[in-house]
C-alpha cells in the first residue's frame, strides 16, 4: 500500500510564518433575535395599518359630518322656499294691510294709441 | 358448613379508574365530535347564511330618498311654486317616562297647531307607552322643543309634501298620501315624473352606523330627484276664477262647479277649477271622495246642446248648407216614431226660418235637419248622415277619445253609426248632446277646433320643467295639429255663435269692442235608463269664446254647474261665463278693436 507523508512542522512552516492566522467562521442570528424582529417588523407594519386605517376612518366621520350639514341645510332651504312661497301666495297677498286699504277697480277701460 | 363467597363483589380499585377514564374519553370524543359536526355544519352548510349574517352586522343599506319634483303654477311670466316639500317631526313620548308638565308646555308653546291627541288622555290611559303627540311640526319648532331636553322624546322625522295656496286648484293639484304617492290630479298623473328615482347605499359601517370607505364591496347609486313640473295653469287667473265660481254656487242651486279656460290657438289650458275644494295638506278629512275628481278630463258626461256646434260644423264644412238655409219648423220633430220636441215653443219661430235662428234658439229640430242635410236629404236621416256625423265627431273633433292633456282621462264614448238598435234617434238626440259620453277637455279642444280657424291641437297643462330656478319649456312634439275645418266654415260659425250673444251686448254684459259667442246647454240626467223628463235635476253647461273683435278668438271659456237633485238651467252657467269672461278679459289684459 502506497502512502505519502508530510511532516508536521514542514507544513507548518510554509503556512504561519510571517502570517495573520484568520479563521473563516459562518456566523448568523439566532433564531430568537429572527422572532424578535420578525415581531417588531409585523408590530411597526400593524401600527402603520391602523394608524392609515384609523385616519381612513376619521374622514369618514368628518364626510358623514359635511353630509349631515348639507342635509340639514337642505332642510332649511326647503323651510325658507316653503315660506317664500306661503309669503307670496294669493291668499297672503289679499289679506295684506296693503291689499287692505287698496279699492276696488270699478271701470276698466284702454286708451286708444 | 359452607362458606359464601363475596370476593366477586370486591372492586378492583385500578379497573374502577381506567373504566372511568373510559367513559370520560368516550364523553370528550362525542363532544368533540359534537363541535366538529357544528363546525362543518356553520363552515360547509350554512357558509352562506352566516357570511350573510356577518355582513348584516357590520353593512349600512340605506335608500337615499329621491327628492319629490315641486309644481308650479305661472303668474303671468314667472313660474310661482304651488306644491313643495318639506321636512317635518312626527314627536313621540313614553307617558310612562316622560314629564307630563313639561311635554304639555313645551308642545303648547312652541307647537300648538300640531297637537294630534289630548295629552291628558294619554296620562290617563293606563299602560299607553310610545304615544305619538305631535304631527308634522315644523323643524323649528322641534328643535325648541328638542332643546327642553326632556326624558323619552323622540322626534321622527318625515317629508311633508306642503301646498302654500292652500286649497287653491286642489281638484287639478291632487295630493300625496302617507306612502309618499302621488293622488289624483297631477300629483297623480305625473306621478313617475314627480318621484323620481330612489338610490341605494351600501357600505361598511362601524357601530355608530357610519359609512366606512374601506369596505370594497361599498356600493353608492346617487337618487335621482323628481322633475319640477310648471303647469301651464294662471295661477292669478285661476284664483279669480274659483272665486266667482264659488259665489256663483253660493247663489244658485248648484253644489258644484267646473271651469275650463283655453287658448284655443294652442292647446294650452290656462284654468282648471273644480269646485268645491279641498285642502290637498289635510285630504284625509275629506267627506265626500267624490272631491278628488277632476272632472274636466276624468268624467265624461252628455254637454247637451252644445254640441250643436259640432253638428252645424260639419254640416257647413261639408257644403250641405250654410246660415242661410231654411226649414221647417213646427216645434217638433219625430225619428224613428220617437217625438222630439224643442224646449223653446214660442210662436214667433214657427214656421220657415234659417239655420242661424236655429242656433241661437238652440233648436232641436234645427241639428236634427243640420244631420239630414249631413247625409244629402232633407226629409230623412240616412246612413251616410249618421256616418258622416260620427267621422266628424270621433275622427275629426276627436269626441270620447283620450285628448292627449297630461293629467287622467276619461275616455268616454260615441255610439257606431251602424251597429245597434234606434241609430236615427241615436244620431238625432247626439246633434244636440245626448246620448253620448264626452269630458269637458274633449268639448272644449273641438270647440276651440270650430273657432280657431278650423284646427283641432292637443291640449296641453304642463308647459315645461324649473331647471336650476329657469323654466325649460316642454316641446310639444308629439301634439296633433290637424285642419279638421275649412276657414270658412270657422268664420261662419264664429259669426253665428258671436249672433247667439248679440243680446248679451246689448245688455251691456258683453263690453263693446270684443267678439265673444257661445252656446249654452242644458243636459237631462239618465235615471234608471231613461231621461228623466221630470227635470228634476238638469246639468247646465255653457262654452264660449272672447277675444278682440275681427280677430281670431284668445280664449275658449267652458263652464259646468249642477248638484244632485238640483235643476241647474244652461242660465246659470251662462251668467256664470259671463263674469268669468269679463273677469279674463281684464285680468289677460285683451284689448278691444281700436
Amino acid at each position: 500500500m502506497h502512502q505519502t507523508y508530510t511532516t508536521r512542522r514542514n507544513a507548518g512552516n510554509s503556512f504561519a510564518r510571517n502570517h495573520n492566522t484568520v479563521r473563516h467562521t459562518k456566523r448568523s442570528l439566532g433564531s430568537i433575535s429572527q422572532i424578535v424582529i420578525v415581531s417588531m417588523l409585523t408590530l411597526i407594519f400593524g401600527l402603520i395599518y391602523v394608524a392609515e386605517s384609523t385616519k381612513a376612518t376619521s374622514f369618514d366621520y368628518e364626510i358623514s359630518k359635511v353630509e349631515d350639514e348639507i342635509t340639514e341645510m337642505n332642510a332649511k332651504k326647503d323651510d325658507l322656499a316653503v315660506e317664500k312661497a306661503r309669503l307670496n301666495s294669493v291668499a297672503t297677498a289679499k289679506n295684506s294691510t296693503v291689499a287692505a286699504a287698496m279699492e276696488d277697480a270699478t271701470v276698466t277701460g284702454y286708451v286708444a294709441d | 358448613m359452607s362458606r359464601t363467597n363475596y370476593q366477586h363483589l370486591v372492586t378492583n380499585p385500578a379497573a374502577s379508574t381506567s373504566h372511568r377514564i373510559k367513559i370520560l374519553k368516550n364523553v370528550v370524543l362525542i363532544a368533540l365530535g359534537i363541535i366538529l359536526l357544528r363546525l362543518f355544519f356553520i363552515q360547509i352548510v350554512e357558509h352562506n347564511a352566516w357570511v350573510a349574517k356577518a355582513d348584516e352586522a357590520h353593512t349600512l343599506l340605506e335608500t337615499i330618498t329621491a327628492k319629490r319634483g315641486e309644481i308650479y303654477m305661472m303668474d303671468e311670466d314667472e313660474p310661482v311654486a304651488v306644491a313643495l316639500n318639506q321636512t317635518t317631526y312626527q314627536i313621540i313620548i313614553d307617558p310612562a317616562v316622560t314629564e307630563k308638565e313639561g311635554i304639555k308646555h313645551a308642545l303648547e308653546t312652541y307647537a300648538k297647531d300640531y297637537i294630534a291627541v289630548n295629552i291628558d288622555d294619554i296620562y290617563n290611559t293606563e299602560g299607553l307607552r310610545y304615544s305619538i303627540v305631535a304631527k308634522n311640526v315644523p323643524r323649528e319648532a322641534a328643535d325648541k322643543i328638542a332643546a327642553e331636553n326632556l326624558g323619552a322624546v323622540w322626534f321622527k322625522k318625515n317629508n311633508q309634501r306642503v301646498y302654500p295656496e292652500g286649497d287653491l286648484a286642489s281638484g287639478l293639484l291632487g295630493f300625496v298620501n302617507a306612502d309618499g304617492l302621488g293622488q289624483y290630479g297631477v300629483e297623480g298623473s305625473l306621478n313617475d315624473a314627480l318621484s323620481g328615482k330612489d338610490g341605494l347605499l351600501k357600505a361598511t359601517a362601524d357601530v355608530n352606523k357610519v359609512a366606512l370607505s374601506i369596505g370594497k364591496d361599498n356600493v353608492k347609486i346617487p337618487a335621482e330627484d323628481g322633475k319640477n313640473v310648471v303647469l301651464s295653469v294662471d295661477r292669478g287667473l285661476q284664483k279669480g276664477v274659483e272665486e266667482i265660481a264659488v259665489d256663483a254656487i253660493n247663489n244658485t242651486a248648484a253644489t258644484n262647479a267646473s271651469v275650463l279656460i283655453m287658448d284655443p290657438n294652442t292647446g294650452e289650458v290656462l284654468t282648471m277649477a273644480n269646485l268645491p275644494n279641498y285642502n290637498p295638506s289635510d285630504y284625509g278629512n275629506v267627506k265626500d271622495a267624490s272631491a278628488y275628481i277632476n272632472y274636466t278630463t276624468e268624467v265624461p258626461y252628455e254637454p247637451a246642446s252644445i254640441c250643436k256646434s259640432f253638428a252645424f260644423s260639419a254640416a257647413l264644412n261639408e257644403g250641405a248648407m250654410t246660415a242661410d238655409t231654411t226649414y221647417f219648423n213646427e216645434g217638433y220633430t219625430t225619428v224613428d216614431g220617437w217625438k222630439i220636441q224643442n224646449a223653446e215653443q214660442r210662436a214667433s219661430i214657427y214656421g220657415t226660418i234659417n239655420m242661424k235662428t236655429a242656433l241661437y234658439w238652440s233648436l232641436n229640430t234645427g241639428s236634427i235637419q243640420a244631420l239630414r242635410l249631413l247625409g244629402g236629404s232633407a226629409s230623412e236621416i240616412t246612413q251616410q248622415g249618421r256616418e258622416k256625423l260620427y267621422d266628424y265627431y270621433y275622427n275629426k273633433f276627436r269626441l270620447g277619445q283620450i285628448s292627449g292633456i297630461e293629467l287622467i282621462e276619461a275616455e268616454g264614448f260615441i255610439p257606431d253609426p251602424n251597429e245597434g238598435w234606434g241609430r236615427d234617434s241615436v244620431y238625432a238626440n247626439m246633434t244636440f248632446g245626448q246620448n253620448l259620453g264626452i269630458t269637458m277637455i274633449q268639448t272644449a279642444t273641438a270647440f276651440s277646433a270650430v273657432v280657431n280657424g278650423g284646427y283641432y291641437r292637443t291640449p296641453f297643462i304642463v308647459k315645461g320643467t324649473m331647471e336650476n330656478g329657469e323654466l325649460v319649456e316642454k316641446p310639444h312634439t308629439e301634439a296633433i295639429e290637424d285642419k279638421i275645418l275649412s276657414d270658412e266654415t270657422s268664420a261662419a260659425m264664429r259669426d253665428m255663435l258671436i249672433y247667439n250673444r248679440n243680446y248679451k251686448v246689448r245688455g251691456g254684459i258683453d263690453k263693446p269692442g270684443y267678439a265673444i259667442g257661445g252656446k249654452s246647454g242644458t243636459a237631462q240626467v239618465v235615471r234608471n235608463g231613461a231621461y228623466d223628463d221630470t227635470f228634476a235635476e238638469l246639468i247646465g253647461s255653457y262654452i264660449g269664446f272672447v277675444g278682440p273683435e275681427g280677430e281670431l278668438p284668445k280664449y275658449v271659456i267652458m263652464v259646468k254647474m249642477w248638484g244632485e237633485g238640483q235643476s241647474i238651467e244652461s242660465g246659470d252657467a251662462m251668467n256664470l261665463f259671463d263674469k268669468i269672461s269679463n273677469y279674463a278679459i281684464n285680468y289677460l289684459k285683451i284689448p278691444p278693436k281700436a
